[in-house]
């Protein structure tokens, strides 16, 4: 277990440091999301109304800053493991295999530094919402929202890092992730009350992890709950997602990582 | 004690077989080579023997560690330099062997002291502190090896170890490879096609081609088990030719004579003293020579020979079959 421990942070350490090196990605990161939460945010500042009907008396961003919170985490952290396959191509991930430390801390340490990547470019867009008005009943909240989007961030980390080591090649990547990332964060209630959601809608919603991460961010961030759920249970599957995140990419990078690439 | 040890080693990709059935071993502080095109199959036993490939059937030992049942042990007794650069471009020199130190569990107070040896070594102590970024090709690869080294491996694996290099560098990354075999005293096995590198790096080398190894031996019996020499007469013309061939033959040292016009080919084991008897002969029969030329074996002979083909990616298995049966008869 300290072996383990300790191999993960040797990967967690390198990952970090070319993230650092490579700076300049970090601002172009941020544009994506700036634009959502300033244009979107701005488009349908008309919904205040529908907004009002369940609950918030605020303006639309501010009940959307959550959900841009959020999507840059999910972005972040699902594109985050594609330098797998660079590793794969380029040799490290043999000089890692060949080396004696466990298959499962090589995808430990790439989620752990990815979701704390992700965590970091969500904050930027927070001080982002905060500039441009979104206000907090408690600025203390901070802490535990930046602790649910790293959690978050440490299970979607997750994907990326299964697909990078099941796809073949970047196309197949870039496929599936485009596949997954988009319909995992319209299918919550990032930009729409859940309560204000077709039936069916709500269901597939209810069914997708973002959705209870929105949920606590927005409880946090807001002070209003949305959709009845309780914030223990939408922190216990966030916690059971997590959980089964890092066992079900351990299990798939060891099991991928042994067949020749 | 043996290092690495093979045993009727097989792999195959679906139809496609990489490796068939081959057994060898490496004795403890050995330079042993693998020489071979191509695709030969050089890689991928390479690759088994350092765990990243799981053998269709047969045994591989490390340290007498298997591969298979024991790849964590084996993992901690190999360093493995793969074929293409690995370093990390956007880390320093440093951080890169700190990164490979790490990964290799050497205890931590230890860790800057091995570094700097390494650096050392490698005569990079002065740049180590540089992005990889602004290396060159060859001081890439000599990171590289120092990485391989650091966490002093009973067994160092180079595949490739010069590729892609220009001869200078190639020159003294060989210089560095027998620095760190007499420093460390570590079983080292590489692959290369390249026959200078084998002649002057390895102890022993095994010719490795369509998956099979064709011979092993060392460099110097190689050369000399294909007996010949090649001297190449030019007569002026061929007026008693048939009495001086009859006397060539004659010559202690001649094993076979080829001839063609007005040209002869003789395949001698000692060129050296053939050739004044050659001189002493053609003059008694008053035989005009016109050129004489001796040239020694190289490797490339030596490959040649024995796979039939030169070292090249290469056209189909029949033709390489057919010029491999022809050599045949040349030898025997």
């Amino acid at each position: 277990m300290n072996s383990l421990m300790y191999d993960t942070y040797t990967i967690f350490w390198r990952e970090l440091k070319r993230y650092k090196k490579s700076r300049s990605g970090v601002l172009i990161r941020l544009i994506q999301p700036a634009i959502w939460i300033i244009v979107v945010g701005n488009i349908f500042s008309g919904t205040q109304p529908l907004i009002q009907s369940v609950g918030f008396d605020g303006e639309y961003i501010e009940f959307m800053a959550p959900g841009v919170i959020i999507l840059t985490a999910i972005f972040t952290s699902i594109f985050g493991g594609v330098n797998t396959l660079w590793d794969r191509r380029y040799g490290f991930m043999n000089k890692a295999l060949t080396s004696p430390i466990s298959r499962s801390a090589i995808a430990l340490g790439k989620m752990s530094a990815i979701s704390l990547i992700a965590a970091l470019q969500a904050s930027l867009i927070l001080g982002i919402a905060l500039a441009i008005g979104v206000t907090f009943p408690n600025l203390i909240m901070i802490v535990p929202i930046m602790a649910i989007v790293i959690l978050f961030s440490l299970g979607f980390s997750g994907i990326s890092v299964i697909v990078a080591a099941t796809a073949k090649s970047q196309e197949t990547f870039w496929g599936m992730i485009n596949f997954l990332g988009m319909p995992l964060f319209m299918l919550s209630p990032a930009l729409f009350p859940l309560e204000l959601l077709p039936n069916w809608l709500a269901v597939v919603a209810k069914l997708n992890p973002v959705t209870y991460t929105v949920l606590l961010v927005r409880e946090l961030m807001t002070g209003v709950s949305d959709g009845g759920i309780p914030i223990l249970l939408s922190l216990g599957i966030l916690f059971a997602f997590v959980i089964a995140m890092i066992g079900l990419a351990s299990y798939v990078f060891t099991r991928e990582v042994n067949k020749p690439f | 004690m043996l290092s690495i040890e093979t045993k009727s080693l097989k792999k195959s990709f679906g139809d496609v077989i990489a490796v068939n059935d081959i057994s060898f071993s490496v004795k403890s502080g050995e330079i042993f080579g693998f020489l071979g095109p191509n695709g030969a199959g050089k890689s991928t036993t390479m690759m088994i023997l350092t765990t990243l490939l799981k053998p269709t059937s047969g045994q591989a030992l490390i340290s007498e560690f298997d591969v298979t049942c024991d790849a964590k042990k084996v993992r901690e007794h190999i360093g493995y330099v793969q074929q293409e650069t690995t370093v990390d471009e956007y880390l320093t020199g440093r951080e890169n062997l700190l990164l490979q130190a790490k990964l290799n569990h050497i205890p931590k107070n230890e860790i800057d002291l091995r570094i700097d040896e390494v650096l050392e070594l490698i005569e990079l102590s002065d740049k180590q502190n540089d992005s990889v970024v602004t290396y060159s090709g060859g001081m890439r690869k000599r990171l590289d090896i120092a990485g391989g080294l650091l966490h002093r491996p009973k067994v160092l694996f180079l595949d490739e170890p010069t590729v892609g290099l220009d001869i200078q560098t190639r020159r003294k990354i060989w210089e560095y490879i027998k620095k760190i075999h007499k420093e460390f005293d570590m079983t080292i096995f590489l692959s290369t096609h390249y026959m200078e590198e084998a002649d002057s790096l390895c102890d022993r080398i095994g010719i490795i081609d369509g998956g099979e190894i064709q011979v092993i031996d060392s460099p110097e019996n190689m050369k000399n088990a294909m007996g010949n020499e090649v001297i190449s007469i030019i007569m002026d013309d061929t007026e008693n030719k048939n009495l001086f061939l009859s006397e060539l033959k004659k010559i202690e040292f001649t094993k076979n004579i080829n001839e063609d016009g007005t040209k002869i080919t003789l395949f001698v084991s000692n060129g050296t003293q053939v050739i004044p008897k050659i001189f002493q002969i053609s003059s008694e029969l008053k035989i005009k020579i016109n050129t004489i030329s001796l040239t020694r074996p190289t490797l490339d002979d030596v490959f040649l020979s024995y796979t039939g083909h030169e070292i090249r990616d290469d056209d189909s298995l029949f033709n390489r079959r057919r010029e491999h049966a022809k050599m045949k008869r040349l030898r025997s």
